[in-house]
């Protein structure tokens, strides 16, 4: 028996519960209090692994119906990555110079500039950005803003 | 109370809390107008910007953004003919015929005017009804709230998307969110994996930017690269003048269409996680049910645009009702403002209203005052809307996640709010491709502390668990919660049979 998508989601609940519900169980009572920090939790993580297993097997006896998805997975799977490198460039390289970086990688991954106009509004869109948010944020809402380990800027 | 509600306005009159309700409502129509862009979107990008405000300022503007983007969606819904936003879907069923059949200013205008006055009705429930359900909320004890809290989750569980079962699990997998973190009683860390930016738990701001916004955007970025055509680049924009005595007529004079509408909308806000779509898409089902020309409906009639503006704007008051009385949130945009407040150090619920009497009749203020601003701004810029919806994804996409970096960030100057964003952004996408609805995983991460805080309490005060059911309306909330849940088997298995299970209709 092959398992559908939500076959595969409510197995993958399944796991996480059981894993955290196992943790859980280290969890160690206070004898003043009467009810411990692991009450509340196991009942959480009970519910939530009787649920993934009724969808595991609710996949396995219902009807299927999965359409075929002709999603651009790959250029999700890029967004992410380019996101993902930006948040771990910010704590190094400071807000400033991460996100002149990251607007106009995200913008070209999305939408390749053909034109020496296309590269221009790119350029603009990095440094309107993040000039506009830095000013914006720290001089007149009182954010303060990630800056760099490396840069110190 | 109506003393209060006119010091509220003239309080708001004031620039520095005017400017950010005009700033918010533009901003909201803008985003309202852009295909793809929500309200929750909008409101998301917003959020950094009130975090150096003060609580009015940034809940007006907040408050703009939302009645504004309510107006904003149906834009492009009469016009183009492609609905701004989920909630001006069943506008473009009217509008963009009547638009087509060369009267789009008169399609335009009367859902323009159609959302303000829909918006007032709301309105007059807003401040009617908030003051005594939050006395009635008042007289609750931990059982009574650990009842509401589970009735709202398993509301929202049982009437958002496809399947029962994927709404409970995305509500538990909410709550085991929460779970993580230091014990409300006893300070003990649980299931934090030896991460130490997880012992303080996850805030629910971070949670929802990354889960919606990501699930928002990818779900776009999926498509790109695919679609050839785009209406709206080539689009040329029409005369839009009309006669607004003519048109506000044509609304008024259809008094019992506009108030049962209004009405709809308001009850579908008060429901937590039913919000617009549902409201716009419910009201003009009702008011073709009750039009003496059924047949009309589809064609261009002015009824059809009339029902859905009337019911997506009223359905705002609903929404703020819920949260101001109970700390609901009714969808995604309370919840931001619910997290808004929160960073303030306020609490909304019961005692909100009493003890913040300022901030509560200043948002009811800001409810009215936003909807003469949104009047005011169509007036003025309707024509510029379109131009600005020709935007492209790829220009504002990096922008809308340079703003949540900032939005997660600025919660309290530490990159522990972005990491969760960032987990939470894969989260809620994983979750989206598996199918499983996002309202019910939001309210669980919203009211998860407050349902163990709750039961907690109970059990402490008193461990005899059959006072969860005898305290009568404790038990007639979980009895409501168990109802809605059996509704929502019935509603699907019915759906089932017809073969219109629809996937995910929640507005969260």
């Amino acid at each position: 028996m092959r398992l559908s998508k939500d076959g595969w989601t409510g197995l993958a609940v399944l796991a996480a519960s059981l894993i955290l519900f196992g943790l859980t169980l280290g969890l160690r009572d206070n004898p003043l209090v009467p009810i411990g920090p692991g009450f509340y939790p196991r009942i959480v993580l009970g519910i939530s692994a009787v649920l993934a297993l009724a969808l595991i097997v609710f996949s396995l006896v219902g009807r299927r119906s999965e359409k075929k998805s002709d999603a651009n997975l790959g250029l999700v799977v890029a967004v992410f990555a380019i996101f993902f490198a930006y948040v771990g460039a910010l704590p190094y390289l400071g807000f400033r110079i991460a996100t002149f970086l990251f607007v106009p990688a995200l913008q070209v991954t999305l939408e390749f500039p053909r034109t020496p106009k296309g590269w221009a509004v790119v350029a603009a869109t990095a440094l309107v950005t993040t000039v506009v948010s830095y000013v914006l944020f720290e001089r007149y809402l009182q954010v303060l803003l990630p800056r760099g380990r490396w840069t110190d800027f | 109370m109506y003393e209060l509600l006119l010091d509220g306005i003239q309080n708001l009159l004031q620039l520095k809390y005017f400017v950010p309700l005009a700033i918010g409502t533009l901003i909201g129509v803008v985003g309202g107008a852009m295909p793809g862009i929500t309200n929750t979107m909008t409101v998301i990008m917003v959020l950094p910007f009130t975090f150096g405000l003060e609580p009015l300022q940034g809940l007006a503007a907040m408050i703009g953004v939302y009645i504004g983007g309510e107006s904003g969606g149906l834009i492009t819904s009469c016009l183009l003919g492609i609905p701004g936003k989920p909630s001006s879907v069943a506008t473009m069923f009217d509008g963009y015929p009547m638009a087509r059949k060369g009267e789009p200013g008169r399609a335009l205008w009367l859902g323009i005017w159609a959302s303000f006055f829909g918006g007032l009705l709301g309105g007059l429930f807003l401040v009617g009804t908030t003051g005594p359900l939050a006395s009635i909320a008042l007289a609750f004890g931990p059982w009574e709230y650990f009842a509401l809290f589970v009735f709202a989750l398993s509301m929202v569980a049982g009437l958002t998307g496809a399947s029962i079962s994927k709404g409970l699990l995305s509500g538990a997998i909410g709550l085991v969110i929460t779970v993580i973190g230091n014990d409300p009683v006893m300070g003990q860390p649980r299931l934090t994996l030896g991460i130490a930016w997880l012992e303080g738990g996850i805030p629910f701001l971070p949670v929802l930017i990354g889960v919606f916004a990501f699930s928002q955007i990818m779900s776009d970025v999926e498509k790109m690269g695919r679609a050839r055509h785009d209406p709206a680049r080539q689009f040329v924009v029409p005369r839009l003048v009309v006669s607004h005595v003519k048109v506000i007529w044509e609304i008024l004079s259809r008094p019992v269409m506009l108030l049962w509408t209004s009405f709809v909308g308001v009850l579908i806000g008060v429901l937590p996680a039913i919000g617009g779509s549902a409201a716009n898409v419910m009201a003009y089902d009702q008011a073709k049910k009750f039009s003496k020309h059924p047949e009309r409906f589809g064609t261009g009639t002015p009824e059809g645009i009339i029902a859905s503006e009337a019911a997506n704007n009223s359905n705002v008051g609903g929404s703020l009702v819920t949260i101001m009385a109970f700390g609901i949130p009714g969808d995604a945009v309370t919840a931001v403002m619910l997290g808004a407040l929160t960073i303030h150090g306020i609490q909304p619920g019961p005692l909100f209203i009493s003890q913040e009497p300022k901030l509560a009749y200043g948002i009811f203020a800001a409810y009215f005052l936003g909807h003469l601003v949104m009047i005011a701004i169509m007036f003025l810029g309707v024509r510029w809307f379109l131009r600005i919806v020709l935007v492209p994804k790829s220009i504002l996409f990096p922008v809308i996640l340079v703003l949540c970096v900032v939005g997660a960030y600025a919660l309290n100057n530490t990159m522990a709010n972005v990491y969760v964003l960032l987990l939470c952004g894969v989260l809620g996408y994983a979750l989206v491709k598996g199918g499983l609805p996002l309202a019910p995983l939001i309210l669980g991460v919203i009211l998860g502390d407050q349902i163990e805080i709750n039961l907690v309490r109970s059990l402490m005060t008193d461990n005899n668990l059959w006072l969860f059911l005898t305290r009568p309306i404790s038990g007639l909330l979980l009895g409501a919660s168990v109802a809605s849940v059996a509704f929502a088997l019935w509603q699907h298995r019915r759906a089932q049979k017809k073969g219109a299970v629809q996937e995910d209709g929640a507005d969260f």
